[in-house]
């Protein structure tokens, strides 16, 4: 399987996407009225938070065909799905600390459940990656992994579920029932938002082949210091 | 709140977008370096696998010869001058003929 195939089609695609995003955010959404200017870091702040919860639950599903299959391939998708989410979870974090600064006159408000419940969810896949190289077999390593991505991935949506019900009032709204977007501003957030999802696939699929590739070079190494072994000489 | 002044704003605005674009090309770095090591892995293997192997283990042919610069001259003339039966080659497989046997090093 090649897992560099569409790769450099899938990077243009997100390239030209992120271009279109950056021109209509900057030149043709308007100005919110309460915020202003600031009210730009939502286009990438909240397609961000969004992209990377979902990646975080893609990481769960890839987990569960790996625990029913038994197959490496899922094992890897759902490593690389958790591993690209918290890569953009900084992202989310940072642009949101941004954005309180602007708005709040504060970095951080540990009163706003939005905020706090995110950090949750970073902080509890942040022990993912230290879980996974503790363990040294890789059949074990990888169902140990596949288990806790599935309960990770079960928490995330109760989490946001939880937050939102109790906290409808605190922290702004861009999507559900309290939006209420006009539609140029709707349409410069769907496109950011695919922007943020052709990205997130574009490093996922980086990530898989840089992966895939170092394994079959692994293989490589190893099948020629056999072979040289098995001929009586010195291998490497 | 009142709304910040666009100058005022731009910099958090600025910012934001930064953060995003430098995390992106952080991890372009590391992927960047992880592909160079991984070529270079890559140009060893390949180089080992073109060099011809040295024997291990095998014993070198005894030579008589105490000057380095006649070594593989008087080797060869030994060697052709040895009966075929008992010639290294004809029951050693040619993987694992000393150097000074084969033929590129002959002609060398």
């Amino acid at each position: 399987m090649l897992y560099g195939r569409g790769l450099r089609t899938l990077s243009v695609l997100t390239a030209a996407t992120w271009a279109v995003a950056l021109g209509l955010v900057f030149f043709y959404a308007p100005l919110e009225a309460e915020q202003g200017f600031l009210q730009k870091i939502f286009y990438v702040h909240v397609p961000l938070a969004i992209v990377s919860l979902c990646g975080f639950v893609l990481g769960g599903l890839f987990a569960i065909a790996h625990l029913r299959t038994r197959e490496s391939r899922w094992d890897m998708r759902s490593y690389v799905a958790i591993h690209m989410s918290l890569i953009l979870g900084v992202g989310v974090l940072i642009t949101g600390s941004i954005w309180a600064k602007g708005s709040w006159g504060h970095w951080w408000v540990w009163d706003e459940p939005t905020l706090v419940s995110y950090l949750i969810v970073f902080l509890l896949y942040a022990t993912y990656q230290p879980l996974r190289f503790s363990i040294e077999d890789p059949e074990r390593r990888a169902r140990y992994a596949s288990v806790f991505a599935v309960t990770a991935g079960a928490f995330v949506p109760m989490n946001f579920l939880a937050v939102r019900l109790s906290s409808a009032y605190l922290h702004p709204r861009v999507l559900g029932g309290t939006s209420n977007l006009p539609g140029s501003m709707a349409l410069t957030f769907g496109v950011s938002l695919v922007a943020v999802g052709l990205l997130f696939a574009t490093l996922c699929k980086y990530e898989m082949t840089a992966k895939h590739a170092r394994g079959q070079l692994r293989a490589l190494r190893r099948r020629r210091t056999d072979e040289l072994q098995r001929a009586g000489r010195f291998g490497f | 709140m009142p709304a910040l002044p666009l100058h005022e704003a731009g910099r958090y605005v600025a910012g934001a977008y930064i953060v995003v674009f430098a995390l992106v090309l952080i991890y372009v770095a590391i992927m960047a370096i992880r592909l160079s090591r991984m070529e270079r892995q890559m140009q060893e293997l390949l180089e080992r696998s073109e060099r011809p192997e040295r024997p291990a283990q095998t014993p070198a042919e005894p030579l008589d010869v105490g000057r380095p610069d006649a070594t593989r001259a008087d080797a060869t003339r030994a060697e052709a001058t040895r009966p075929e039966a008992t010639r290294p080659e004809a029951t050693r497989p040619e993987a694992t003929r000393p150097e000074a046997t084969r033929p590129e090093a002959t002609r060398a």
